[in-house]
């Protein structure tokens, strides 16, 4: 128990220090302040400022934390900044909900579910770290995992495991894999329809949608409603010639 | 006795004997043309000014054949539904498939009694623009502007248009992350779309 507490400072520090730094040396990062939350709270204006002092307080946190000795106070200060966290997370949820966050890095998911677990595990992390008492090993293994947990809840890393992810298994189970029909959807037949110059040529005629369709001879019949009268198009069932498409006006 | 729809089919395949006024293509001079285009040009609203032959909104409640639809800007509208009007939803649609709750956009004619004569009525159709999250059995996850929209694929309904190529029902070819447009219907008050046409840029 003592060890779980003892390896929290270091994951804690290992991810202020990244949040700090990407918001002090990324460039993208403060590019894009003035589309965060941040901006919404600081005014426009001073929301690189504001972005840069948070990083700085991040990082000066992240050193002190990984500094040793370790002191109890370290962990009420990483505590009180996980709560600033999730106030500053619901702040964006109301007043800004289709911002994102800032929190680390660039990114334009607004803030979800997957934020408030990040920042509610950060805080959790801080708690147990204020129990840290002295001279107790920390736990790679607890680092590491509370580590992969955290990045897994980092929208801002999707990129880069979740979306290769979801493509391999697509790629795998093939989810849209349909077996070969000969039913042709009637929208295929009117895309066919809307480039031929039957359509062209009747379409100032044309008042309503499709009224009604039929399949006959191999050729699809489509239905429009033009004025008093009617618009009939014999469409071709088969290939993809907009010339095989015509007309008549009934 | 043959039947409306032999007479349609002899009409445009050229068969038909003793059919009225039948054009064929060609027949459709620009005269025609430009005699709509006038007709078109005296109703043309002014810029700003609400198209009073326009309609959109949520049914409230349907009586025989009529609609009334409360609209986004809290306009009542009276729209008639006839035999010559056409209804979309996610395809060519019967009367009955229209439901209080479904959203609408409908088009026609005003009539003096301030009731919509409708010419064409599209229920719950929808036109967005996002990234797949997500591709799951038959659903397409869409993230519209940071919202999940959970888009379905309707066997037999559904197609997908790669680029420039002709639409295909096989919608396999999509992939997580690419950037596509749906076009759809909206399932009533979720966050759910039947597709009826999948855009994609390559």
């Amino acid at each position: 128990m003592h060890g779980i507490a003892a390896s929290q400072p270091y994951v804690i520090a290992l991810f202020l220090a990244w949040a700090g730094l990407m918001k002090l040396f990324g460039r993208r990062t403060r590019a894009q302040a003035g589309r965060t939350a941040l901006a919404r709270l600081t005014g426009p204006a001073r929301a690189v400022p504001a972005l840069r002092l948070v990083g700085l307080v991040e990082t000066a946190l992240a050193a002190a934390l990984l500094a040793p000795p370790f002191h109890p106070l370290e962990g009420v200060a990483a505590a009180l900044m996980s709560v600033g966290f999730l106030a500053y997370l619901t702040y964006s949820h109301v007043a800004a909900p289709t911002a994102s966050c800032g929190c680390l890095g660039t990114h334009s998911r607004p803030v979800d579910a997957r934020s408030f677990a990040r920042a509610g595990l950060l805080l959790a992390a801080a708690l147990l770290a204020t129990a840290a008492a002295g001279a107790a090993p920390a736990l790679p293994s607890v680092i590491a995992l509370e580590a992969v947990v955290l990045l897994a809840l980092s929208a801002e890393l999707d990129r880069h495991w979740l979306t290769p992810l979801r493509r391999l298994v697509v790629r795998v189970r093939r989810p849209l894999a349909v077996t070969p029909s000969r039913d042709v959807p009637l929208e295929a037949s009117l895309h066919l329809l809307r480039r031929s110059l039957a359509y062209c040529s009747a379409s100032a005629q044309i008042t309503s949608d499709v009224l009604e369709a039929w399949d006959e001879d191999g050729m699809r019949f489509v239905v429009y409603g033009a004025r008093e009268r009617t618009a009939v198009f014999a469409v071709p069932l088969s290939g993809n010639d907009p010339a095989g498409v015509r007309v008549a006006l009934v | 006795m043959r039947s409306r729809r032999d007479v349609l089919k002899s009409a445009v395949l050229g068969g038909g004997a003793g059919v009225v006024a039948a054009t064929a293509l060609g027949s459709l001079g620009p005269e025609a043309a430009f005699a709509a285009q006038k007709s078109f040009a005296t109703q043309q609203v002014e810029p700003g000014a609400p198209d009073p032959n326009f309609a959109e909104g949520r049914i409230r409640s349907i009586k025989d054949n009529t609609l009334l639809v409360l609209g986004s800007n809290m306009v009542f509208h009276t729209i008639r539904v006839v035999d010559g009007t056409s209804l979309w939803k996610l395809g060519p649609v019967p009367f009955d498939q229209a439901k209080p709750g479904d959203g609408l956009y409908a088009r026609g004619v005003l009539m003096p009694d301030g009731i919509l004569a409708a010419e064409a009525v599209w229920l719950n159709i929808v036109n967005i623009k996002g990234h797949i999250r997500n591709i799951t059995s038959q659903t397409i996850h869409l993230d519209h502007n940071g919202q999940d929209v959970l888009c379905h694929v309707v066997a037999g309904k559904s197609v997908a248009v790669h680029s420039e190529s002709p639409p295909t029902a096989d919608l396999s070819m999509l992939k997580v992350s690419q950037h596509v447009q749906i076009m759809g219907a909206w399932r009533p008050d979720t966050n759910e779309v039947d597709i009826a046409t999948v855009f994609s840029p390559h």
